[in-house]
């Protein structure tokens, strides 16, 4: 098991790597350059910036350059943000706990319609399947954004009174935090929840269609024990690999999302960052968040490989 | 389930081909008028300073089709020569360029695109540019997986052994029998692009105004939903509309060339 986990993580290693180029590589690909960036909009003599530049290692190889800047990023720091001249690492911290509270909120919602759609869809055929199917496409057409939108448009024209969509910070009242990420995160999980209702479609049909499933039903099991014990058991396992799958759509979709519902997560300050032009900070969102999409896919390939005995990396 | 897509297509190709001669106004012309429910002249009503919104959706429609149909052309283009080289040459190269793809596949596609169009500017040219290099993973897998089994079929040791070239072999005798997977992927990347461009304009990082956008629109709507709804229900059925087309399209695509679910 060790063993397992290790290498999956070292083939991983180089996938970060190329990551945290990407991550740096987008500080240099912007317009002008970077001590120029830096000083922000106010003009500055030459030798200012040559200050700036040497201050910044600007003056150093590329290479040199990067080295320095993996070597500062692995041991947690971002560096400083153009913005509020803090720490990004301290900045980034507190708005990931809250993507990462919305984003579990929204997996958990798409995963309870998913399943039940998709079981339901698979059992019963005939009218529910079509129905499932076909609201399966239109929300697949349905961005989250237009969504979101559209939820504040109709609580905004036939409930104007509640205030719904004021973020309430967790420390504050733990249960108002959670009721006001429920309608962000029920916009994020309506598409997400097209991907597992599908799945969960397919799995059960292939369970069904399996021979134990005909021998319980034949030595007299009721229908609820066959789904309970052999079906949903059998099916679940794929489904759980693809809703930690959308992770990676989960995280992206929160930036829009956040900024509709001004929810002060990593996606609002994704938005900040790019509207400020604050560069440190962006590249700091970008290295967390695909290296946590990296890492969620290895655990999900490792839970995988623990419930299924078929499956191993050996 | 081809027909009902290829309609809402042709529908769609209209509005790109024709766009501001069938508009009924001029989209950029303000006017008194504003914010106004639908009439007989505004058959959609009016937008904050006064503009049709029926001629905007439609001018508007044909930057956002124009910008996915072309970023999708270039991801698409990459992704078969990546996919087809990756697949048919197999060992080192297809290790490397996998690997490579996998660098930007770890990416949430939407965070990625936001990252690099607020580094390169947001332009036209460097949204279809970050769009293409953000799709071109997904349809490079989908060409290489199918490769990798046909390249071992008969017919093509047997073009080999009449002494035809690898290239053309590779293009010839594999190509045509992968392409339809690629067909329903490339429809479905459609409906993935135009929710990225949209979302993109959303955020205001599309096109700079005044270009219409349908999700500039949808944005700009937002204050004033309350007061006409119609200014923001219009974008939001356009977006629908475009990628419904496309999920459509490759539904009905994978029942014609008979496709299996992944």
């Amino acid at each position: 098991m060790m063993r397992m986990v290790a290498l999956r993580l070292a083939l991983t290693l180089p996938i970060l790597l190329g990551v945290s180029m990407v991550a740096f590589a987008l500080m240099r690909a912007l317009p002008g350059d970077f001590a120029q960036a830096s000083a922000g909009t106010t003009t500055i003599s030459v030798e200012a910036l040559d200050q700036i530049r040497r201050n910044l290692g600007l003056d150093r190889p590329i290479w040199a350059q990067y080295l320095a800047w993996l070597g500062n990023a692995l041991q947690g720091d971002l560096g400083l943000s153009f913005a509020t001249r803090r720490p990004v690492l301290g900045e980034l911290v507190p708005r990931f706990l809250v993507t990462a509270e919305l984003t579990l909120i929204a997996g958990l919602m798409a995963l309870t319609l998913g399943t039940c759609t998709g079981l339901a869809s698979a059992r019963l055929r005939g009218r529910v399947d079509w129905i499932v199917r076909g609201w399966n496409s239109l929300l697949l057409a349905v961005p989250n954004f237009v969504v979101a939108t559209l939820i504040v448009l109709l609580a905004g024209l036939y409930f104007p009174t509640i205030g719904i969509f004021t973020y309430v910070p967790f420390a504050e009242d733990p249960v108002a935090n959670v009721v006001s990420l429920l309608l962000p995160a029920l916009s994020l999980a309506l598409t997400v929840s097209v991907t597992i209702s599908e799945n969960t479609r397919a799995a059960v049909l292939e369970v069904s269609s399996q021979d134990y499933v005909m021998v319980a039903r034949a030595k007299g099991l009721t229908a609820s024990a066959v789904l309970r014990d052999y079906l949903v058991r059998n099916a679940l396992t794929p489904v759980i690999t693809v809703t930690g799958l959308q992770m990676a759509a989960l995280l992206g979709g929160s930036i829009l999302i956040e900024t509709i519902f001004t929810i002060p997560g990593m996606g609002q300050y994704l938005f900040e960052s790019v509207t400020t032009r604050d560069y440190p900070a962006i590249q700091g969102i970008v290295l967390v968040a695909a290296s946590v999409v990296l890492l969620v896919n290895v655990a999900v390939d490792i839970a995988y490989a623990r419930v299924d005995a078929r499956v191993s990396y050996d | 389930m081809v027909a009902i897509g290829a309609a809402m297509l042709a529908l769609l190709l209209l509005v790109v081909v024709a766009g501001p001669s069938i508009a009924p106004f001029n989209a950029a012309k303000t006017s008194a008028n504003s914010l106004a429910g639908p009439d007989a002249t505004h058959w959609l009503g009016t937008d904050s300073i006064g503009r049709d919104l029926l001629s905007r959706l439609i001018v508007g429609g044909r930057g956002t089709l124009t910008i996915t149909f072309v970023a999708v052309a270039l991801a698409l283009a990459a992704g078969l020569v990546l996919g087809l080289v990756s697949g048919y040459v197999g060992g080192k190269v297809d290790l490397v360029i996998m690997r490579l793809l996998d660098v930007v596949f770890a990416f949430p596609v939407f965070l990625l695109a936001i990252a690099v169009v607020a580094a390169l500017g947001p332009t036209i040219r460097n949204l279809i540019i970050t769009i293409a290099i953000v799709y071109t993973p997904t349809l490079a897998r989908v060409v290489r997986g199918p490769v990798l089994s046909v390249k071992r079929w008969d017919h093509v040791e047997a073009a080999r052994s009449v002494g035809v070239g690898e290239f053309r072999i590779a293009v010839v005798h594999v190509l045509p029998l992968v392409i339809s997977p690629i067909l329903v992927q490339t429809s479905l990347t459609l409906a993935n692009t135009i929710f990225t461009v949209t979302a993109l304009s959303f955020l205001g990082l599309g096109p700079p105004p005044p270009d219409p956008n349908w999700g500039s629109m949808l944005a700009e709507a937002r204050q004033f939903m309350e007061l006409a709804p119609l200014t923001v229900i219009g974008p939001a059925v356009a977006i629908v509309f475009a990628s419904l087309t496309f999920i459509v399209l490759a539904n009905g695509l994978r029942e014609v060339l008979d496709v299996g679910n992944r």
